[in-house]
């Protein structure tokens, strides 16, 4: 979701909207009711993959880890890969990192097959493992100049440490860093070749919600500095906040995949805007008059069913232009969550039982 | 005192201890084997027989008496070795640390000393008194030369009151069979420099392994372009690295402290190499198949400690019994320990060659497996 500020070509009154790239959305202006439509602009993709999965299969003796899975990252993209624990989210990033052996499938990294080739890809790609620990005694510029020198090509290691905002404990050794800390190193470490692609594994496990806050920053970083970003996890706030693309994947299955918008609106329910304690009483009618379905709930608040999220401004401007009365008013959408639990009848922050 | 906090605890310990298997077996494994090793060594007396070389240059009526006397006693073994035969390289050659040499002369001065108690005019010169046997010892060992010299000793004394009625007529002296510069420290050391690598080696690999597998590292490692050859390589020279620093004070603190003795040969740098790869290898096989980092240390201890004890690295193997010195010829320490004693204390060329050819042998063995057993990749 990106949220824009828009200014109103007639009074200069600023707007603000939200969408996903590509969404075209109606505005009316709440000051003066201009009425306008506004285009969420694409990244520019590339529609070349930089990683191609295919009928991926791992298995354990009687343990089907990984069952026949197909997808496909863009360059360019963050790439959502979300699932609970055991799942088989890391089982499948390290067959594609080529940590793991594959029992059957194909994986293409930049178009190359990496069955036998995984070398000719290693200068290319990044990663951080999943529970990375570092070496303890090392600095943090240690650190970043130790996995650097094994690379051929090597990023400037002042740029990333500014970059990772890792200026102040540069001469920290990793053991005293904090764990949001020491996984910014361990991001900052898998960007020391200057990769097109960085695989991160469950880079946010185990932060608090502000260390958590800080790593995702770093991820959107990359991603604006148009770095295709390979992140497996099982928050789904995580892939909501980051991702382009998503593919939620249970018991080795991915049983759904696109865009946070694609799979709220193929699996999700219609968004819901409540308002409260309306005092007009012919806000019903004036809603339905501009199309919306509005039912009044047994305690008197309204209900409208909102398919495209732009029509939430465009709500607020009919209650602000009729001057209709009310307390507040709460909009609840779809999210992974309820989704997951849609498709599997399983929470999605739980384990896979 | 909240009983039932400690016992939740408790519980908690011993549950989590039996849920790690490993644990569980070297916890037990350990203490097992440390009681069979020690048991043997310490607790069968009747097993242990030390050998005494004599030679008896005399050859006499008298002197072999002597030499029965000793001979009856339990324990040792005497083996006669003929007046021809150099007692040093026999000593050498097959190891035996005590040899007791009777002069000629023995048996003639008794009658000498016989006839001057009866004869006032005798030129008998009681002055060149007492007429000396000689014990030879091995100074690697601290404790037959003491026993075997503490029985010579009493059996001199009790011919002594026997024929004089309390009067020394022989006495002991000493030699050490290596020459007269060395001490005992010259001998430990090199056991010292072996057990050093060894442990540093196995619990350096060890670690690596179980460390980094833990902690991710292996698996960053393989997706860059460094190759697990060129990553093997690189620690080896750094144990290497470690292996002198630590073989380099050793021989330092012992010169400046205890006057070390000891030779320098292309052999000793040959054994530091090779010892340092040979238990690398060792180690890294430990650490392929011990995947948890606290049972990996304690497998490291059951490896080491009994190689330790059972490799003649700090008392000669020739206390233990037979069947343990029989292992002893099959653990990697006991080739390393021989070779740096040949090659630092000895200059034995011949036996330096040979226990280092084993060295290098058990190198190639334990470093090959062990360079092919450590994976990166994971199954």
């Amino acid at each position: 979701m990106v949220e824009k500020k828009i200014q109103c070509p007639n009074c200069n009154q600023i707007v603000i909207s939200t969408g996903n790239p590509g969404d075209v959305v109606s505005i009316v202006c709440p000051s003066c009711g201009t009425k306008g439509k506004f285009t969420f602009k694409k990244p520019d993709f590339s529609e070349e993959a930089a990683v191609e999965v295919s009928n991926l299969r791992k298995v354990y003796d009687d343990l089907v880890a990984v069952n026949d899975i197909s997808f496909s990252v863009k360059k360019g993209e963050v790439f959502a890969f979300l699932g609970p624990n055991g799942a088989g989210k890391t089982t499948t990033v390290e067959m594609i990192e080529s940590i793991r052996k594959k029992t059957a499938g194909e994986i293409k990294i930049l178009g190359i097959d990496i069955e036998n080739s995984f070398d000719l890809v290693k200068e290319k790609i990044g990663i951080l493992p999943q529970e990375f620990h570092s070496f303890e005694k090392l600095t943090v510029r240690e650190t970043l100049d130790y996995f650097s020198q094994l690379y051929k090509k090597r990023a400037d290691i002042d740029g990333i440490i500014d970059a990772m905002d890792l200026k102040v404990e540069e001469n920290k050794l990793y053991k005293d860093l904090s764990g949001g800390l020491k996984q910014r190193v361990g991001v900052a470490i898998s960007l020391v070749n200057d990769p097109e692609i960085v695989f991160l594994d469950e880079p946010s496990t185990g932060l608090d919600p502000k260390a958590r806050r800080e790593v995702w920053e770093v991820i959107e970083g990359l991603r604006n500095k148009g770095k295709t970003i390979f992140l497996t996890t099982h928050y789904m706030e995580e892939a909501e906040y980051l991702a382009d693309h998503i593919a939620i994947i249970h018991k080795g299955k991915i049983i759904a995949e696109g865009s946070l918008e694609e799979l709220i609106k193929k699996y999700g329910d219609e968004s819901v805007l409540r308002i409260k304690n309306c005092k007009t009483k012919n806000t019903s009618d004036i809603l339905k008059d501009y199309g919306f379905n509005v039912e009044r709930e047994g305690n008197g608040d309204l209900s409208v069913k909102i398919n495209y999220k732009e029509r939430v401004l465009e709500i607020l401007s009919i209650l602000k232009n009729e001057c209709i009365e009310y307390s507040t008013i709460d909009i609840r959408r779809s999210n992974l969550e309820e989704i997951f639990l849609k498709l599997t009848g399983a929470r999605l922050s739980g384990s896979v039982s | 005192m909240n009983l039932k906090f400690i016992k939740t605890d408790l519980i908690l310990g011993i549950r989590q201890w039996l849920r790690s298997p490993g644990t569980v077996f070297w916890t037990i494994l350990f203490p097992v084997l440390l009681i069979l090793i020690f048991g043997a060594i310490f607790s069968s007396g009747t097993d242990v027989e030390f050998d005494l070389i004599v030679q008896d240059l005399d050859d006499s009526s008298t002197s072999n008496e002597f030499v029965g006397i000793i001979d009856n006693i339990s324990g040792i073994n005497v083996i006669n070795l003929k007046a021809d035969k150099d007692v040093t390289k026999y000593m050498h050659d097959e190891k035996k640390k005590v040899a007791l040499v009777i002069p000629e002369g023995f048996e003639s001065i008794i009658y000498e000393y016989m006839q001057s108690q009866h004869n006032p005019n005798s030129t008998f010169d009681m002055d060149n008194l007492p007429f000396n046997l000689k014990i030879i010892v091995d100074p690697t060992d601290q404790t037959q030369p003491s026993i075997l010299r503490s029985i010579i000793n009493s059996v001199i004394q009790q011919f002594n009151i026997n024929i004089t009625g309390g009067q020394n007529l022989f006495g002991l002296t000493e030699e050490k069979s290596v020459g007269e510069d060395f001490e005992y420290i010259d001998f430990f050391v090199p056991g010292m420099i072996g057990f050093t690598i060894m442990t540093s080696m196995i619990y350096g690999s060890i670690e690596r392994n179980t460390k980094y597998r833990k902690n991710g590292i292996l698996r960053k490692l393989l997706t860059m372009p460094i190759t697990r050859s060129e990553w093997i390589l690189s620690k080896m020279l750094f144990m290497l690295f470690l292996s002198f620093i630590s073989t380099f004070v050793i021989i330092i603190v012992g010169i400046l402290a205890w006057g070390l003795n000891i030779h320098f040969s292309i052999f000793f740098f040959i054994l530091v190499i090779s010892t340092s790869f040979m238990f690398s290898g060792l180690g890294m096989i430990i650490g392929r198949f011990v995947k948890e980092e606290e049972t990996a240390d304690m497998a490291g201890g059951a490896i080491t400690f009994p190689m330790m004890f059972l490799s003649g690295t700090f008392f000669p193997l020739d206390q233990m019994p037979v069947f343990l010195q029989n292992i002893a010829q099959g653990l990697p320490l006991f080739y390393v320990n021989e070779g740096f004693r040949n090659a630092m204390i000895y200059s034995d060329f011949s036996q330096t060659v040979y226990y280092t050819s084993f060295v290098i042998a058990f190198t190639l063995v334990f470093f090959i497996i062990g360079v092919f057993v450590t994976k990166w990749k994971e199954d």
